[in-house]
């Protein structure tokens, strides 16, 4: 893949860019202010990219600005947004296009080098990659709760799980569960939520992201 | 017409307050003039006495009397007058068990505390002002207001004399008290605020007081937080940094003799490594939560009510930057009064709106609970009062018990 790397600090850019080249993709470009970022995004139009949320010059949210901004330019353009934390204000303004391909992840994730690289196909593929921490607030909110009074705890669980970005079997294997009883859970959840249940599992998710979103 | 009439009644019967309340100390002094004619015969020297009581009369007269000028203003005309009164201190037992208030030690706390009243009362400037006050209202608003009751009494004995010119008199006077009725008790308010609010020196001496205590309470709070910071950070944050550096070590000895402890060791250090950062990441957002400098204050309460267990919902039409102190503190007012509606009110909804008018900043929080909130002096709200004090802004709390409880917080400031 073809990766852009956005980070204002040397030593986690640098650290990044070795991470990603270890797993055998290549990165274009690297860009260390909200407008580098803009131009680094629309001109080599990456598969994947990686970008901070704050950035010089001014120190608050240059990075989601430029990434919101390229992705009103190319539609569905793949970003991950790293962070030092996590917004659910952040997460819904990502996720409002409702064109999918976006990931918002702490930057903690990288810890875990497999689950980061993992998170960066799953939104090259146009799916979703999202903090645990703001999928939990996001479905235990006030109008959440009462949206998704229905669903049994083991549908809940799912549901988050999904909501993640994570695949059925993804699911499976966290919930030690069969793939099989995974799908059975999402049909009947989303009967119950009354969202057309296609094959795609990314629209699935988006669905269910828009879902809560709504006010 | 109605109206008319009544406001007529009305302000004969102010206007009389008035006079009587005025002519108080007047009449003691009418009172020592007669008694001293009429008890010694005018001799000069037999005229002390008499002018002493009155001296005293006045002395002990004028604070009621101003206090009672006040009142009667504040509820016709709705102007409140501050008294600008000294207060007397607080007094405190010493180890030898006596007490001390300041300027003399005394046996018992109520003897200091009297000692001390006297003495705030003695050096108040006020007493001066008040003396002032006695000698100018009755012959200001005094005698003003006392047109429409003498129009009253001119007329009753004109009118019940059979002569043409009496008669003359008494429909004149009866012309003037009705006519003046409604108009005369308002002369006493402009006197009133002329004369009797406090001294400029006074109240400059007060707001010093005032900003003198809050600069001592902001002084103590940030020293309290940063004492917090700082245990936080040594506690949490550095204990973990040392013991990731000890798990590092040991794994890089047990490396090439035993890998698999040496591995466990380092991912137990990468475990470690994620515990710390959540720790100074809830640090960092207790100290100046990072969307707050990202987005401005309407965001971060917009961000603040999603992660809130409450419904809530944040009304604004602004988009404002604002300085960052007060931002931070309005922005933390906003987080302990929705914590407060989960907590304590047990709320299911919120309404937070933030707009600003001439002034300042104004923003309404609003939860559905069951009320009774109130303001104790160690409290989180007193806390917030104080808080907000130091920008000059203000915070009214109405809860009744039962619900709902509204909170308006109102800091004056300039958008950046």
């Amino acid at each position: 893949m073809r990766i852009v790397v956005a980070e204002d600090l040397y030593l986690l850019r640098d650290g990044m860019v070795r991470l990603i080249e270890a797993y055998g993709h290549q990165v274009v470009a690297t860009a260390t202010t909200g407008p580098e970022t803009l131009d680094a995004l629309l001109k080599w139009r990456p598969d994947v990219s990686v970008v901070d949320v704050r950035m010089p010059p001014t120190q608050s949210d240059e990075g989601l600005r430029a990434a919101l901004a390229a992705r009103r330019e190319v539609p569905g353009l793949p970003i991950l947004i790293l962070s030092q934390h996590v917004e659910q204000l952040y997460a819904r303004e990502l996720l409002a296009d409702g064109a999918g391909g976006v990931g918002y992840l702490l930057k903690d994730s990288v810890f875990d080098a497999d689950q980061f690289i993992d998170a960066l196909i799953r939104v090259a593929a146009a799916g979703t990659a999202m903090d645990p921490a703001v999928i939990a607030k996001l479905l235990s909110s006030g109008s959440s709760t009462r949206r998704l009074g229905g669903l049994t705890e083991r549908e809940h669980s799912v549901l988050g799980l999904m909501a993640e970005g994570l695949s059925n079997q993804a699911i499976g294997q966290r919930l030690f569960l069969s793939e099989s009883a995974i799908s059975k859970y999402t049909t009947s959840m989303f009967g119950k939520l009354g969202i057309a249940d296609d094959d795609g599992s990314n629209r699935r998710v988006l669905a269910v992201l828009t879902y809560l979103n709504e006010p | 017409m109605r109206q008319w009439v009544a406001s007529a009644c009305v302000g004969f019967g102010r206007a009389c307050v008035v006079v009587v309340v005025a002519m108080l100390v007047p009449a003691v002094w009418a009172a020592a003039v007669v008694l001293w004619f009429w008890w010694w015969g005018g001799n000069l020297w037999s005229g002390i006495a008499p002018f002493i009581w009155a001296c005293i009369g006045t002395l002990a007269l004028s604070r009621p009397v101003c206090r009672m000028v006040r009142s009667l203003v504040a509820k016709w005309t709705g102007t409140v007058i501050p008294a600008g009164y000294r207060q007397a201190g607080p007094v405190t037992q010493m180890a030898t068990g006596h007490w001390w208030n300041g300027y003399s030690y005394e046996r018992t706390s109520r003897d200091a505390r009297m000692d001390l009243r006297w003495r705030t009362r003695w050096r108040d400037p006020a007493v001066w002002r008040d003396l002032r006050f006695m000698a100018i209202v009755p012959i200001t608003a005094g005698v003003i207001c006392a047109i429409p009751p003498a129009g009253v009494v001119a007329a009753v004995l004109g009118l019940s004399q059979p002569a043409l010119p009496a008669r003359l008199v008494g429909v004149l006077g009866l012309a003037v008290a009705i006519g003046g009725a409604p108009y005369a008790w308002r002369s006493v308010e402009p006197v009133a605020v002329r004369f009797l609010r406090a001294s400029p020196a006074t109240a400059l001496a007060d707001r010093v007081d005032e900003l003198t205590a809050q600069r001592a309470d902001t002084t103590v709070a940030q020293a309290a937080e940063i004492r917090r910071i700082e245990r936080d950070l040594h506690d949490g944050a550095q204990a973990r940094l040392v013991a990731l550096g000890l798990s590092l070590a040991t794994a890089e000895k047990l490396m090439e003799t035993n890998p698999d402890q040496a591995k466990a060791l380092m991912r137990e250090a990468r475990a470690g490594a994620a515990t710390s950062l959540t720790e100074l990441r809830e640090l960092v957002k207790g100290i100046n939560p990072p969307v707050l400098s990202e987005r401005g204050l309407v965001d971060a309460v917009r961000a603040l009510a999603l992660d809130s267990p409450l419904e809530a919902t944040v009304s604004t039409d602004l988009q404002l930057r604002l300085d960052p102190p007060i931002e931070s503190a309005v922005y933390f007012g906003v987080a302990e009064l929705l914590t407060n509606a989960v907590k304590h009110a047990h709320a299911t909804r919120a309404r937070i709106s933030i707009a600003r008018d001439d002034t300042g900043i104004v923003v309404d929080v609003e939860d559905d609970g069951r009320g009774g909130a109130g303001m104790r002096p160690d409290g989180g709200l007193a806390g917030l009062r104080r808080r907000l004090a130091v920008f000059d802004g203000a915070l009214e709390i109405t809860s009744p018990a039962g619900g709902p409880t509204c909170v308006r917080m109102v800091v004056p400031c300039e958008s950046l």
